[in-house]
């Protein structure tokens, strides 16, 4: 279907028109449906996602598609270099990409922004995770005591 | 806001099942919001071996995912004709297995004769609750046990350690435990050789390969693995005497050999 100069249109939940090539907005399985199946010329709406957040992810898939096309001149440490640099975010920003990656099912962004919180949860204690993410603790003493001894072990390897 | 409430429960679920077992047992006390995504069937279904349910008891499959995950880890499962045990490593879900003595092909000669492995029944009380039968070396002039696994059975992109489990019947038979034996373990697919000479004698202080495991039986390591993908290939280890001359080794009882997968120090992804 089409060339790869086809563009497609984009609105996002504050009103913003976006023009973006067809092989870089095909990246979302989501779009990419509803491309196919409905009618190309129309504009497609994208009401869950803000523009700001649009055109991060708009960057993201134009890197990956110049990238598998060769018109990067990058290695593929230097992309990886590239995927650290694009998920130092806030986290509310970190947060929303997930969303949209989730929603408009791009599965490598979902897999970097999601891979992004994992490590911010690896090898770390639930005290830890509750200051990163800003979390109240909701169990009673005793409660988080009874977990604690019954998980026992998967503290103990921490003291390595 | 919180991220149990801005994210659903589906990426809450992908992220914790890509950390690992132990991670999750941890995000299980943030908040009781975490531990409902931590404790969650779609997690612990990802930290299982996608092959489990070929491999554990069809009365089992009703449980929830992490009641079967941990059933794996603590209950070894008899498998190929009761001579192998496999089970699930806590800390990160991969699998473990042991060839008992009766998988294993051992040579010995007394004399100049090739004779039949002598085994002894585990009913006796303070032998293998895993196997039914282990193998009781009594007296022997020469040794060689080997074993052999099929890489695809290992976890993929796990560091194994391979270690053979025995205890020495008595102190006071010296004899094998004053014999140097060379341990080693061979990947048919790079051919290299890691051969290490120990003393089987877990009493000296320079005895360093040796260990207690805690349930009477005594490990040694034999060697290490890097099993990188998993493909078709035969991991190879053996143990075999160096020392010729004509002792005769006495008391040593081998339960089998174990693939452990290594205690993972570093938690965090090392590239973050």
């Amino acid at each position: 279907m089409g060339s790869t100069s086809t563009k497609i249109k984009l609105r996002t939940s504050d009103q913003k028109v976006f023009k973006v090539e067809e092989a870089v907005v095909v990246q979302s399985l989501t779009i990419k449906y509803f491309y196919e199946n409905g009618c190309p010329s129309s504009v497609i709406p994208v009401h869950s996602v803000s523009s700001d957040i649009l055109s991060k992810i708009l960057d993201y898939c134009k890197k990956y598609v110049n990238f598998a096309a060769g018109k990067e001149d990058i290695s593929p440490e230097e992309l990886y270099e590239w995927d650290a640099n694009f998920v130092k975010v806030d986290q509310n920003t970190l947060f929303n990409l997930i969303l949209v990656g989730n929603c408009l099912k791009i599965d490598s962004l979902l897999d970097l922004t999601c891979q992004t919180i994992v490590n911010m949860i690896k090898g770390k204690r639930p005290e830890e995770i509750r200051t990163t993410f800003n979390i109240k603790n909701d169990y009673t003493p005793e409660a988080e005591e009874a977990v604690r001894r019954e998980k026992k072990w998967a503290f103990d390897m921490l003291r390595v | 806001m919180e991220i149990t409430r801005i994210l659903p429960e589906d990426c809450l679920c992908l992220i914790i099942s890509l950390t690992s077992p132990a991670d999750a047992c941890r995000s299980a006390m943030v908040s009781h919001a975490f531990r409902s995504v931590a404790d969650c069937d779609a997690v612990w279904e990802k930290f299982l071996p996608s092959d489990y349910r070929s491999i554990i008891s069809s009365s089992l499959l009703s449980l929830g995912k992490k009641d079967v995950y941990f059933h794996m880890c603590f209950h070894p499962i008899l498998i190929q004709n009761g001579t192998m045990s496999f089970q699930l490593e806590k800390e990160s879900g991969k699998k473990c297995y042991m060839l008992g003595a009766k998988a294993l092909s051992m040579i010995w000669l007394l004399r100049d004769t090739f004779m039949p492995f002598p085994w002894i029944s585990t009913s006796l009380p303070g032998l293998s609750d895993r196997f039914p039968e282990v193998a009781n070396i009594n007296l022997v002039w020469w040794i060689e046990v080997k074993g052999k696994i099929e890489t695809r059975n290992l976890s993929p992109n796990t560091n194994y350690v391979i270690y053979l489990v025995f205890k020495l019947r008595d102190r006071h038979t010296i004899e094998f435990k004053h014999r140097t034996v060379g341990l080693h373990v061979n990947d048919d697919r790079v051919a290299s050789w890691e051969l290490r000479r120990v003393l089987i004698d877990p009493y000296r202080c320079d005895a360093l390969y040796i260990r207690d495991r805690g349930d009477g039986w005594m490990e040694v390591e034999m060697g290490q693995f890097l099993n990188e993908c998993g493909d078709d290939g035969t991991l190879e280890f053996s143990l075999r005497e160096t020392d010729t001359s004509n002792f005769h080794n006495r008391g040593i009882i081998i339960e089998g050999i174990e693939l452990s997968p290594k205690d993972i120090s570093s938690l965090v992804d090392v590239r973050q």
